[in-house]
């Protein structure tokens, strides 16, 4: 799971950039063509590149935290089983997009540590609380779910490492998702209390699975150097559109009900109404819905949401813990292991 | 309790209290997913040597979908110039954005022998993007049939989507038209790549 779909960048303008190559490089990107590392490239696009791969890998190792923490407690062998080879699938994301962000000109351990001492960012999805299995589930279907979403339209992007990547993790989440649907698709046939715990989760998760997709459009956002230089292919109005369309009457036929809630500051649901505007839209066969929260959005962004601190203090303690582990390797005092 | 070792975390101020780490040299992968199949570059990793790079290469490349052989590089080989006379492994680029795909390999004097006869003897008259070589002496090759990597004595469905494509479809048609479950299915992924 992950996304870089959100991430917000600040792109200085191209006026120091040689007006001919960067005409070539614009008329080969719009007419389909890929970029290789080797390639020329303006230096806003290898910025833009190079923030969005490390977003989308701080995602992924960020992502893994909430998760790993539900190993031990997986409620049958299988699940564990599953669940440690989606923890370990998230992590193996977050190293192959660190190894893509470092041939563009940072280096890994820069990366690392900038995510613990909150110079970037993660994802925002993964800033709010996991209080129960059911929450596992939800992660798996619809944060999952939206991922492949986006980085569906992600791997027809224009740079060719980043999508080489994208197809090959997309590959992984595909296994991620199938499981998450069996597990959502398993309490829902269950018992009322496995029933209510389902649909407390999703109560939780329905609001950031939408938000997931990034703020609104902008009136300009096929202008934008994202959209320009083709490393998004979709806005993200309209991937959010395509999730809600998928998801909602899925939702609605294993019984679980999309309610608009409210929820204090530990991210628990205070109110849970159900969602007005939910309807089809027989002519356009869009669904209607409730927008995310955009205020707090933002203020979960700028580092107050629930889980904010939590994360970034287990990171934080992990990265502290393993110095030994990474000292031996330099030292040349391990020995490999294998299977 | 093993759980709550993950809770409660104290919260750290100020800079962090560990060393920065040197530069690891970059490693290049390479898998095959079954007998018949061809090497296919896999992607990159950072490791300090040959060693551990190739546990990382297994951990990374090996074990999240079916792998016979792997090879793993050290990338500055793949575009050296310079080498001894001996065997060298071929990768051809075909386009840009296209995965590196093993072709053959010849015995050269050096990497820029090797690339030319590249051209000549698997190129000739097609379109590629661009050519990796290898000498054989900077190869390290893992053959999964007597050194495993993808674990082929447990089962490992579990961990692909193809191991649930069954059951959940029959959950969803207990609750949707089959119309409606093929609709929501045709935007699944496929499992490999």
């Amino acid at each position: 799971m992950s996304a870089s779909a959100n991430v917000e960048v600040k792109v200085g303008d191209c006026s120091n950039e040689d007006p001919q190559k960067l005409a070539a490089f614009e008329e080969h990107v719009a007419n389909g063509g890929l970029i290789e590392p080797n390639d020329w490239m303006p230096e806003a696009y290898r910025s833009l590149m190079l923030r969005m791969a490390e977003h989308h890998a701080n995602s992924e190792i960020v992502g893994a935290l909430p998760e790993g923490e539900w190993i031990v407690k997986a409620p049958s062998l299988l699940r564990k089983l599953a669940l440690t080879a989606k923890v370990q699938d998230e992590v193996g994301h977050g190293q192959m997009l660190y190894e893509v962000a470092q041939d563009l000109g940072k280096s890994r351990n820069a990366m690392l540590r900038d995510l613990i001492t909150g110079v970037t960012k993660y994802h925002n999805c993964f800033n709010y609380p996991c209080p129960t299995w059911a929450d596992i589930c939800m992660i798996a279907w619809l944060i999952d779910g939206a991922a492949i979403l986006n980085q569906g339209t992600l791997a027809h992007g224009s740079f060719g490492p980043y999508i080489r990547t994208m197809r090959r993790i997309n590959m992984e989440e595909a296994f991620h998702f199938k499981h998450g649907e069996d597990m959502v698709l398993t309490l829902m046939s269950g018992t009322d209390s496995q029933k209510q715990m389902a649909q407390e989760a999703f109560d939780r998760w329905w609001e950031p699975s939408i938000a997931f997709f990034g703020p609104n459009d902008r009136p300009d956002e096929l202008e934008r150097p994202a959209m320009r230089w083709r490393m998004k292919t979709a806005t993200n109005d309209d991937l959010r559109q395509k999730f809600v369309n998928r998801f909602a009457p899925a939702a609605m036929a294993t019984g679980l009900v999309i309610n608009v809630c409210t929820k204090d500051d530990q991210g628990n649901v205070t109110s849970a109404t159900p969602d007005p505007l939910l309807k089809l839209d027989e002519e356009t066969g869009h669904w209607g819905f409730t927008q995310p929260n955009w205020e707090e959005f933002f203020r979960v962004i700028r580092g107050n949401g629930p889980c904010n601190k939590d994360r970034l203090a287990l990171r934080r303690f992990s990265y502290e813990q393993g110095e030994w582990v990474r000292k031996a390797i330099l030292d040349g005092t391990t020995t490999p292991c294998k299977n | 309790m093993l759980s709550e070792s993950r809770t409660n975390v104290p919260e750290a101020k100020g800079e962090l209290q560990t060393q920065e780490v040197q530069k690891f040299p970059i490693w290049e992968v390479f898998t095959k997913k079954k007998e018949s199949a061809v090497h296919l570059h896999a992607g990159s990793l950072s490791a300090p040597d040959s060693d551990l790079a190739q546990c990382f290469a297994r951990e990374h490349y090996g074990q999240d979908q079916p792998c016979v052989n792997m090879w793993v590089t050290k990338r500055d080989f793949l575009t050296a110039d310079s080498g001894e006379n001996e065997f060298y492994e071929l990768f051809v680029q075909w386009g840009a954005g296209l995965r590196y795909e093993h072709v053959g390999e010849v015995e050269a004097c050096n990497g820029v022998e090797a690339r030319d006869k590249c051209k000549e003897l698997f190129c000739a008259d097609k379109k590629y993007f661009t050519i990796w070589s290898c000498p054989n002496s900077g190869i390290t090759k893992i053959d999964g049939s007597t050194d495993m990597i993808w674990r082929e004595t447990t089962d490992q469905a579990y961990r692909l989507a193809s191991g649930y494509s069954k059951v959940v479809r029959k959950k969803w048609e207990a609750l949707r038209a089959s119309k409606a479950v093929d609709d929501y299915q045709s935007e699944d992924l496929k499992d490999t790549y």
